[in-house]
């Protein structure tokens, strides 16, 4: 069974500015299938779509065409918000808070009931190492530990579907390595992953399948088969499906 | 009801850790600065005059503080990116934007009782007679503050600018106060373009007249019936105003 499925998705953002408009393509037709259970990394350059199609399963942003289904339900659907875990990029929550108010609030949010908590939320918070700064702001937090902060709100509710933009640029090798930690343990527990990144090798170490995005479509699906113990696989694969759509030429060397 | 308290809770928190109070140390500087002023003058003029200086005062910084707040509620939490985690949580936007706005006019209200009091006990010492009349006042500020908070709240919704939300709502707060002039010269215009755009704005913008206790006061201490005319006007049209700005949030992409 499908966690989530993208079918014939496009998503063409409009903006106007003095009576002109301007198009620019962020999904164009996208067809793809997530198993329940499996760790799937999305991999492309910047501007790809990788964003678009997680901002697309989360209901901020709406399909100018096609269908997004999560866990068997249309999005946008407030109700499928409950079962999934979202963390983004960066850690943006509201620094005049402190970690126990933060996990405080998105437990509220995701509707744990209130005798339950304050429980939940203590043990979130040791679970990815905050339990000795909880009471502290997040303006005290240092970049670390706002991300492992982000990663607690995105898991507090125990949700089936976990979805991570980008969960491990900035940080320093220990703490990607315990991100690698948790998508396995999470993998484990039987909860579908979705990743999206830059960094191949990452997601070669973590992931059951991949998706490679370029322009707005699906370039390329691989199995885990057809890259382990072939070094470089994904590398070659990648630099042969993607074109630079960001608008910047290469580097030259001469 | 539980997503509402918990954005409510949420909000109110961090205005008054954004230091919202210290608007009221503004209002301790007008009335002592007020005192000096008047001391020269009989104890029954000079306490008049304090509790209009006060009363004024009052609703003056209850007004910037609700338009400086409610201007920036979600622009900046849209700025900021905060909005993205909330709304990946199960949370109606409705719900959302009620909490932030209810949370905000507490955190205003509160500001305002605590100059209230602070106000009234001062009269007190300098031999005024309260008869009820000084609850009522605040209560037709407040109304007022209210009021406005929602327009700005509409306002920054609309127009997405937090500097033209700002022009915009003091524009209109004039303008709230010459309502019944607007009607009259509706009445004398010769022309009908001229009497149906005055006639409408004079409906659109609003009316304060509803809350002008001292016309009230002159014609003996109003009733229940014109103070609950006053709280439905003022429900009604934050009401009003808070529906159409669900319309152009529940449009946001982010």
């Amino acid at each position: 069974m499908n966690a989530l499925s993208f079918k014939r998705v496009g998503k063409i953002y409009r903006r106007s500015h003095l009576g002109r408009v301007t198009e620019t393509v962020g999904l164009s037709a996208l067809d793809l299938d997530v198993r329940q259970g499996e760790v799937f990394g999305l991999l492309g350059l910047n501007g790809s779509g990788k964003t678009t199609a997680i901002k697309l399963l989360m209901g901020l942003h709406l399909p100018t065409t096609g269908d997004v289904e999560v866990l068997g339900r249309r999005v946008p659907d407030i109700e499928v918000l409950a079962r999934i875990g979202y963390a983004p990029e960066a850690a943006y929550l509201n620094r005049s808070l402190t970690g126990r108010e933060t996990l405080r609030l998105f437990a509220a949010l995701s509707r744990i009931p209130s005798a339950r908590r304050e429980a939940r939320v203590e043990d979130m918070l040791a679970r990815v190492g905050l339990g000795h700064a909880m009471d502290k702001r997040l303006s005290e937090y240092s970049k670390g530990m706002l991300q492992r902060a982000s990663l607690a709100q995105a898991l507090i509710h125990d949700p089936e579907l976990v979805i991570m933009d980008e969960p491990i640029t900035g940080l320093d090798p220990l703490a990607i390595k315990e991100v690698r930690t948790l998508i396995l343990w999470l993998k484990q527990k039987g909860k579908t992953v979705l990743f999206a990144s830059h960094d191949i090798s990452e997601v070669e170490r973590v992931c059951d399948r991949i998706g490679i995005l370029s322009g707005g479509k699906l370039a390329r699906v691989m199995a885990q088969d057809e890259w382990r113990g072939k070094p470089d696989t994904i590398e070659n694969a990648f630099a042969s499906s993607v074109l630079r759509t960001d608008g910047v030429g290469e580097i030259r060397l001469d | 009801m539980e997503t509402i308290k918990a954005v409510f809770d949420y909000t109110l928190r961090e205005h008054v850790r954004h230091k919202v109070w210290l608007s009221s140390a503004l209002f301790g500087l007008v009335l002592v600065t007020g005192g000096l002023v008047t001391s020269a003058l009989a104890q029954g003029e000079r306490a008049r005059m304090m509790l209009d200086l006060g009363l004024a005062a009052n609703e003056a910084i209850g007004l910037v503080s609700v338009v400086f707040l409610t201007v920036h509620l979600i622009l900046q939490e849209i700025e900021t990116r905060a909005v993205f985690l909330i709304l990946t949580h199960p949370v109606r936007r409705s719900d959302y934007l009620l909490g932030r706005f209810l949370g905000t006019l507490a955190a205003v209200g509160l500001g305002m009782a605590a100059m209230g009091l602070f106000h009234w006990g001062l009269l007190k010492i300098a031999g005024w007679s309260d008869e009820g009349s000084y609850a009522l006042a605040w209560f037709c500020s407040f109304g007022k503050v209210a009021v406005m908070g929602a327009l700005s709240l509409l306002l920054s919704l609309a127009l997405t600018s937090e500097a033209a939300a700002m022009s915009f709502a003091s524009f209109l707060w004039i303008l709230g106060h010459f309502t019944s002039e607007m009607r009259f010269l509706a009445e004398r215009s010769a022309s009908v373009f001229a009497r149906a755009a005055l006639t409408t704005v004079s409906h659109v913008v609003p009316d304060f007249a509803h809350f002008n206790y001292r016309d009230a006061w002159h014609a003996g201490p109003p009733g229940a019936r014109w103070i609950a005319a006053a709280a439905i006007y003022a429900l009604a049209y934050c009401a009003a105003c808070l529906a159409l700005s669900v319309q152009f949030f529940e449009q946001k992409e982010f």
